[in-house]
């Protein structure tokens, strides 16, 4: 049964490459670029989605553990004269084990416990930048690229723009995280993490070792979250700057935006995270709004729509399509 | 004239009652009345309905249709706090008291609405309370979460008399205590009842003890009132226990 | 010595912020089992306008209490307007899990953070300000020698101390007081005994709004004010209560202080930029070896 399932993804993954890949040679060079940080994005929601609506663990960190990604990637390249495909697997391993050591630690904890240690640790992990100048650039920050596009591709499908290239070395990644997020839901583990979430007791008397289950749920995470970070500092550079504490916070509105538990949300959140300033700014070129409040205004949008959704329709925007479908059946 | 009163002064009247948890029905169109100054027992099996049927009139749950009166007003719709406050009380089972706060703070917190009408009554209810029941005035400043059941059930209904109510809600008093334990309390209960005209609504697992001392009992299944009989009649009535008590 | 004193005294009385935070934090905790990380946006938000109204010529204690007043209004809006709505929602599939009815509160406290911070560029341009103090600043001169401290920092001590003394008495000694302490621990049976426990959580947000007004204060003199300065003293106030124990409003301050003294010290004899790994490492000891803080009670209530 499993295997058709899996059949099944892998359908929906090449689908989704396909769009991705058109809308990438048609798109202009601003918006493939803003298209390549979707997917960023994309992956990076998918840790929130994975660890909070899946396991219903709260982290207010992701942000720090695409960092860790973006870090190690750089030093792969930099100090270990990786590729930047083989840097990005490297990195994806150095935050396996960053998860790892995230979920030992977490797993004791809960609620606001959990939400405040991950906080600290959002500022903690970009701080060592500083601390070792040296190693991590300090504020400055390394710089890397995805580089040149390979001869054959170019020769496959012509001309690659600069931006293009950053969505194009970024879509197998996103597909094949896709296909592993898509399956990992349908999994006995994505069951058991719901099972968590849902009643810790019950899941535990049920035979799930709930303690393991809340430190894979971190593993995974981080992997997501490093990956998207990795991919995420290739567009030429990786510092402090790049990974703020606002980036956590973004992750977490596009997550909750978008549907927190499911992965079709974890693309609309995406999108909206990206796409929306953009939107906002273009009205307000059209309006005419004064910068003074234009400046401010995708912010206070997002911020009013984040509430609005977690009030009225905390399922987000997958989550109210959802129920929408099954009230038609 | 004493005699032209209103058959519905203090009495508790339930028409139709229905409550629903999401697709199940608990309460399938309730109809009964609770005696002014009587005790009237609800029995029934587990899962007839008797929890929800206190926690609907207490306001803890809402009512999907159906009439609840008590004096002259309804109770349809309002909130627990206000229903307190037109007289009724309601001691909940299980976590009726609040473990981190001491004794003297619980049976306090049960009259914290009145203190500002009526500072002297509310202190003479409180001592009332623990003249009724002198194992809470000798743990007084103890954390209630030390108490043994017995006494917690006591101070239980000792948060709920220091609001001077005139129908008492009793959900399942006897729930984990011994049999002494439990029959001490449903006496006071019934001596409080016949001093002070209390109206009680007693609901009870065990229909033994909740029949000896009530007026009325009201036997409950499936959500469904089966019988509304005085007390000895339900008590003689082999068939009905059998069928829907177990015994 | 000097060093060392005046470390003592700047992580005192930077302690002392921390710890009004922290009060605000664990009031709104045990009075609506939420974490309201809007809290310092509300204090940036109150302190703007005593700004403004001290760029208008009212003068400091009129501005003071007017951003008090604000901070209060804040708080009960917030609770009014986001937080009464989200517990009424009870039909959502959502919150089912504890897990995440405790989740949601904390994004809806993000997104108020977010909508104060663009309102007060729209409103002020997010220009960084100035901020006077009521009392001198400079090193206090006691029998002709310089301390390495200032009549400020002895102020803001105290008002600290005072406000913790006044809570305590209030939470312990009141019957308002005793409303909301048994509203946080068992709403049901609260209500049962006759206690409006939405309008008690409504109170509980407007004094903790008041709170971290204060809060903000007395801690823009020292660092200018801008929609975003506050930021960090929430993240620290939030530890602080986290290493203190989220219900225990003494444990919040003594967090507080910890923590205050904690940053001082790794200011002074290392450097600023090892704060917060010295902040994480101080967190993992105290959560190693009590979860649930240094006083904070054994049981993580779930609302």
């Amino acid at each position: 049964m499993f295997k058709r399932i899996q059949t099944g993804n892998m359908i929906k993954v090449m689908i989704f490459s396909g769009v991705i890949f058109f809308l990438g040679k048609i798109f202009d060079a601003y918006n493939q670029g803003q298209l390549s940080v979707v997917l960023m994005y994309f992956i990076g929601i998918l840790s929130i989605t994975f660890l909070t609506g899946l396991a219903g663990q709260i982290s207010l960190g992701q942000g720090a553990l695409m960092a860790v990604g973006g870090y190690t990637c750089a030093l792969g390249i930099l100090n270990l004269g990786l590729n930047y495909w083989q840097s990005i697997i490297f990195s994806v391993l150095a935050s396996l084990v960053a998860g790892w050591i995230l979920g030992v630690t977490a797993a004791r904890l809960s609620g606001p416990y959990l939400a405040g240690t991950t906080l600290v640790i959002a500022l903690a992990i970009p701080s060592l930048a500083n601390r070792f100048e040296s190693v991590f650039g300090g504020d400055v920050g390394l710089s890397v690229e995805f580089g040149a596009p390979p001869q054959w591709l170019v020769t496959l499908i012509g001309e690659i723009g600069f931006e293009q290239w950053q969505l194009f070395a970024t879509l197998p990644f996103a597909s094949i995280a896709l296909y592993f997020a898509l399956n990992l839901f349908k999994s006995r583990t994505g069951r058991s993490w719901r099972a968590v979430r849902d009643h810790e007791i019950a899941a535990s008397l049920a035979g799930i070792n709930v303690q393991r289950m809340k430190i894979f749920t971190f593993v995974v995470a981080s992997g997501f979250a490093g990956l998207a970070g990795a991919m995420y500092g290739l567009r030429g550079i990786v510092g402090p700057s790049v990974y703020p504490i606002s980036l956590s916070l973004t992750l977490l509105t596009g997550a909750v935006l978008g549907g927190l538990r499911s992965i079709g949300g974890a693309f609309i959140g995406a999108v909206l995270v990206v796409f929306l300033p953009d939107l906002i700014e273009t009205l307000g070129g059209t309006w005419e709004i004064a910068p003074q409040i234009g400046n401010y205004l995708p912010a206070m949008v997002s911020s009013i729509l984040l509430i609005l959704t977690v009030v009225l329709n905390p399922a987000g925007i997958a989550g109210g399509l959802h129920h929408r479908k099954s009230r038609h059946k | 004239m004493l005699m032209a009163r209103k058959l519905a002064d203090l009495m508790l009247n339930i028409e139709n009652l229905v409550t629903e948890y999401g697709a199940v029905r608990a309460l399938d169109g309730i109809s009964f009345t609770a005696a002014e100054g009587k005790i009237t027992t609800v029995i029934g099996a587990n899962g007839a309905g008797k929890s929800t049927l206190l926690r609907t009139i207490s306001g803890l749950e809402r009512a999907k249709s159906g009439q609840i009166t008590w004096v002259d007003k309804s109770l349809i719709g309002k909130a627990p706090e206000s229903i307190v406050r037109s007289g009724i009380a309601h001691v909940p089972e299980g976590h009726a008291v609040i473990s981190q706060l001491t004794v003297a703070e619980n049976i306090e917190m049960g009259a914290l609405f009145r203190r500002r009408q009526n500072r002297s009554d509310v202190k003479l209810a409180v001592e009332e309370a623990y003249a009724l029941f002198p194992r809470l005035a000798e743990r007084n400043k103890q954390l209630a979460g030390t108490l043994s059941g017995g006494e917690r059930q006591m101070l239980a209904i000792s948060r709920a008399l220091v609001s001077r109510p005139k129908l008492l809600l009793l959900d399942e008093p006897s729930l984990g205590l011994a049999p002494l334990v439990v029959e001490q309390i449903i006496q006071t209960v019934d001596d409080l009842c016949r001093k002070s005209g209390l109206t009680v609504l007693l609901v009870e697992q065990n229909a033994n003890t909740a029949l000896a001392v009530a007026d009325y009992g009201v036997l409950l299944s499936l959500g469904k009132v089966v019988a509304n009989l005085p007390a000895a009649d339900l008590k003689a009535d082999a068939s009905l226990r059998a069928a829907y008590l177990g015994y | 010595m000097d060093q060392f004193l005046s470390a003592v005294f700047a992580g005192t009385s930077r302690g002392a912020i921390y710890a009004l935070v922290a009060l605000g934090l664990v009031l709104v905790w045990r009075g609506a089992g939420v974490i309201n990380f809007a809290q310092m946006g509300q204090a940036m938000f109150s302190t703007y306008v005593a700004s403004t109204l001290i760029m208008n010529g009212y003068s400091y204690w009129i501005a003071f209490f007017v951003a008090l007043i604000v901070g209060t209004i804040l708080g009960a809006v917030v609770d009014l307007l986001v937080m009464r709505p989200l517990s009424g929602k009870r039909s959502s599939a959502m919150l089912a899990s504890p897990a995440m009815r405790g989740t949601i509160p904390v994004i809806a406290s993000l997104g108020i953070v977010g909508i104060l911070q663009a309102a007060a560029g729209m409103i002020w341009a997010a220009e960084e300000r100035g901020f006077p103090t009521p009392v001198n600043s400079l090193g206090l001169t006691i029998g002709g020698n310089v301390m390495p401290f200032t009549a400020f920092d002895l102020f803001v001590i105290g008002i600290v101390m005072v406000v913790l003394l006044i809570t305590t008495i209030f939470f312990q000694k009141t019957g308002m007081g005793l409303a909301m302490r048994a509203s946080a621990l068992n709403p049901e049976v609260a209500r049962l005994s006759g206690i409006r426990t939405s309008s008690v959580r409504t109170l509980s947000w407007a004094i903790s709004g008041a709170a971290s007004s204060l809060a903000g204060l007395l801690v823009t003199p020292s660092a200018n004010l801008s929609p975003n300065t506050l930021d960090l003293i929430l993240i620290i106030g939030f530890t602080a209560t986290v290493i203190g124990g989220l219900d225990s409003l003494p444990g919040g301050v003594i967090g507080g202080f910890i923590l205050g003294l904690v940053i001082s010290f790794v200011n002074v004899y290392r450097s600023p930029s090892d704060i917060f790994l010295a902040i994480l490492v101080l967190l993992l000891i105290v959560l190693l070896v009590r979860p649930q803080g240094l006083l904070g009670s054994k049981e993580v209530r779930r609302v």
